[in-house]
């Protein structure tokens, strides 16, 4: 009886041994390795031909009421081993059409020699992205990356050229772990000239410690080619389903662009907070829900973004002056994305949607408290076929004149992504 | 007095089995994996319709509360990794460049395996046998999770006592609710006396239909660095491989 019974418990792995195996030879390390991916993206922009942004981008053009885009990239990254280093790289090129024309980018993200002479030290050389902080959308402490979209917080970035090194020591007890992160990061005239205009040796460092499971960074970096500055952030699961996280960041001397009563643009150094306090929540019903509130003390008031607006639908033949002034505002920051002070980031999204496995909905929404006026964005993502994601979406910018939102170039976006994972 | 002492015999024979359940968990962990080990993984989602989609993942675990799992196909998955220490859980994503905190409940991949599941801590860490009865040649053990945060309340696991492994779990929520099924089968013998199931079936009321598989191979024994299980370290699990 014994024996039918274990043949009856074999029975289910005899019938899957013909369908399902698995040969681990071909996932053991290599000397090498490469991957990444290729995109296309379709956009469809409707055009507030009334908005502020618009009179700016579009003046002296043929007044479209519409733009169509069309944009194909691929990233490949690469990495070759040594006996205890590599040498990595990920290369990003781009070829994008619209009204404007064609463009062509091809940009090095990363290149970079990495050696962990033991599991608690690590170095690094080279072009090298680095993200600090615990915020999705922004990150006040992200002090020598390049900006984040909070409309597409996980689309890849460039690095720059830095030397660093990781050394980590783990305990028993209350504090577990223990790690410090120095980073190097020069600018001249050929190196990270885009970092800052000014030539500086740039020391940064971050302190981390994992503290009664609770995550804590001491960052800081150095007074050179940016103003000094200091932050810390946390992130902590309160429960299993709830995850707190924050970000301070305090910049010495922020240079803060300002234009006055008089219509006169000047450039004000001033020593600023930057904050921001999320939440990360699963619901019983799967739905993961993120919350961030984030003050910029960079950010223009909304008085301060009134004034650019209403320079910036002068017109460009009766008012050159104000036309011209306004073009500066904008490079000063004006109409950066989330130029503001204080703003409300809720995102919403559910895997397995509809009781369709890899299909994904969310909802995104950016409010500008000061103004309350918002961008929704609505989502599809599917991934069930292999190597592949495919993301709808469409983009509502709402707010009444003399907004941030409202006056945008754009009413709505709809957006249509498709990758390749190679 | 008789009444007396059927309740004392009673609450004796119910702590004996307490205590001879636990014993008996922890030597079912020993027989499914040692407590520091490196090992891969191949997990099947399987559609309804018979689709499928193929995971790998390379996973080291140290002592009872460190694991780490990488994803080592398919690309559009490649470089992700998976950290736990204890109740705390990470994410890394290559492309997003920094760890990020992530929920048991959650599941990376989709399908009906969950982040618990694939980060599972041993089954002696995370629960309680509160009784052990036998059922024809299978034993079967009702173990209480430990705290509230462990993503099952209640696992219900049938264990072959011939081979002391188990043969199939219910998983259920503090409300009753089951909420997965596992069964084990496939037994293999991988080395260094470690003989158990290479296969891992799991279906789900809340997914029906769906059923994921996990294929087990080269289980070791393998000492590490606590270092490897700390967030620095994510980037660099792969290079953990042999």
């Amino acid at each position: 009886m014994r024996n039918w019974l274990h043949l009856l418990l074999i029975l289910p792995a005899l019938i899957y041994a013909e369908e399902f195996s698995f040969d681990i030879s071909s996932y053991e390390k290599k000397k090498y390795e490469w991957g990444g991916y290729l995109e296309g993206i379709v956009e469809y922009n409707h055009l507030n031909d009334e908005s502020a942004l618009y009179n700016l981008n579009f003046a002296g053009n043929k007044n479209p009421d519409s733009i169509k885009r069309a944009l194909a990239t691929a990233e490949l990254e690469a990495l070759y081993r040594f006996a205890s280093s590599s040498l990595n790289f990920r290369g990003h090129a781009t070829v994008s059409d619209d009204y404007f024309g064609r463009e062509y980018q091809t940009d090095i993200y990363e290149l970079f020699y990495t050696a962990a002479p033991s599991d608690q030290v690590n170095l690094e050389v080279g072009k090298r992205v680095i993200k600090w902080g615990k915020g999705y959308a922004w990150n006040p402490v992200g002090f020598i990356e390049r900006p984040k979209d909070p409309n597409d917080p996980d689309l890849s970035r460039e690095g720059f050229i830095i030397a660093g090194a990781d050394f980590i020591h783990s305990f028993d007890g209350s504090l577990k772990t223990i790690s410090f992160t120095p980073i190097v990061l020069p600018v001249s005239d050929d190196i990270n000239e885009d970092y800052s205009s000014q030539n500086d040796i740039n020391i940064a460092g971050k302190l981390y410690l994992l503290y009664r499971d609770t995550d804590i960074d001491f960052l800081f970096l150095n007074d050179a080619s940016r103003s000094a500055r200091i932050g810390v952030d946390f992130s902590r699961n309160i429960t299993a389903n709830f995850e707190l996280h924050g970000e301070f960041a305090y910049i010495d001397k922020q240079a803060i662009a300002n234009i006055d009563a008089q219509d006169q643009l000047s450039i004000d150094q001033k020593s600023i907070a930057q904050s921001l306090f999320g939440i990360r929540y699963l619901t019983e019903s799967d739905i993961t829900w993120i919350v961030e509130y984030y003050h910029n003390g960079a950010g223009q008031s909304k008085t301060q973004l009134q004034r650019f607006y209403t320079l910036a639908k002068s017109d460009p033949i009766a008012s050159p002056t104000l036309y011209e002034l306004a073009n500066k505002a904008k490079l000063a920051g004006y109409a950066a994305p989330n130029a503001g002070q204080d703003y409300l980031y809720l995102r919403a999204s559910k895997k397995d949607a509809f009781d369709i496995v890899y299909l994904a909905t969310g909802i995104t929404s950016i409010v500008n408290i000061n103004d309350h006026s918002f961008s929704l964005a609505p989502e599809l993502v599917y991934t069930g076929f292999t190597n592949t994601e495919s993301r709808l979406r469409f983009i509502l910018l709402q707010g009444d004149k003399n907004t941030e939102f409202g006056e945008k170039q754009n009413t709505f976006k709809i957006e249509f992504r498709f990758r390749y994972y190679i | 007095m008789n009444k007396l002492l059927a309740l004392v015999l009673i609450l004796f024979s119910a702590n004996v089995f307490a205590i001879d359940g636990n014993a008996l968990l922890v030597d079912i962990d020993r027989r499914l994996q040692p407590e520091s080990y490196e090992m891969y993984r191949k997990l099947i989602n399987i559609e309804p319709n018979g689709d499928k989609k193929e995971f790998v993942l390379y996973t080291v675990k140290k002592g009872k509360e460190n694991v780490v799992a990488l994803f080592l196909d398919p690309p559009s998955e490649k470089g992700r990794s998976s950290l736990r220490q204890g109740e705390n859980m990470w994410l890394y994503i290559p492309n997003v460049g920094k760890p990020i905190r992530i929920t048991s409940l959650q599941s990376v991949v989709g399908g009906v395996f969950n982040n618990s599941d694939l980060l599972r801590l041993d089954y002696s860490t995370e629960y309680n046998a509160e009784k052990v009865s036998e059922e024809k040649d299978q034993l079967l053990l009702d173990l209480k999770a430990k705290s509230r945060n462990v993503s099952y309340d209640r696992l219900k696991m049938w264990v072959d006592q011939k081979t002391q492994v188990p043969v199939k779990i219910e998983a259920y929520a503090a409300s009753g609710m089951l909420i997965k099924t596992l069964h084990y089968s496939k037994l293999k013998d991988f080395g260094n006396g470690i003989i158990r199931p290479a296969m891992l079936e799991t279906d789900s009321p809340l997914h029906k239909g769906y059923k994921s598989v996990m294929l087990f191979d080269g289980i070791k024994p393998r000492k590490f660095n606590d270092e490897v299980f700390t967030l620095n370290y994510m980037p660099r699990v792969g290079e953990l491989r042999k």
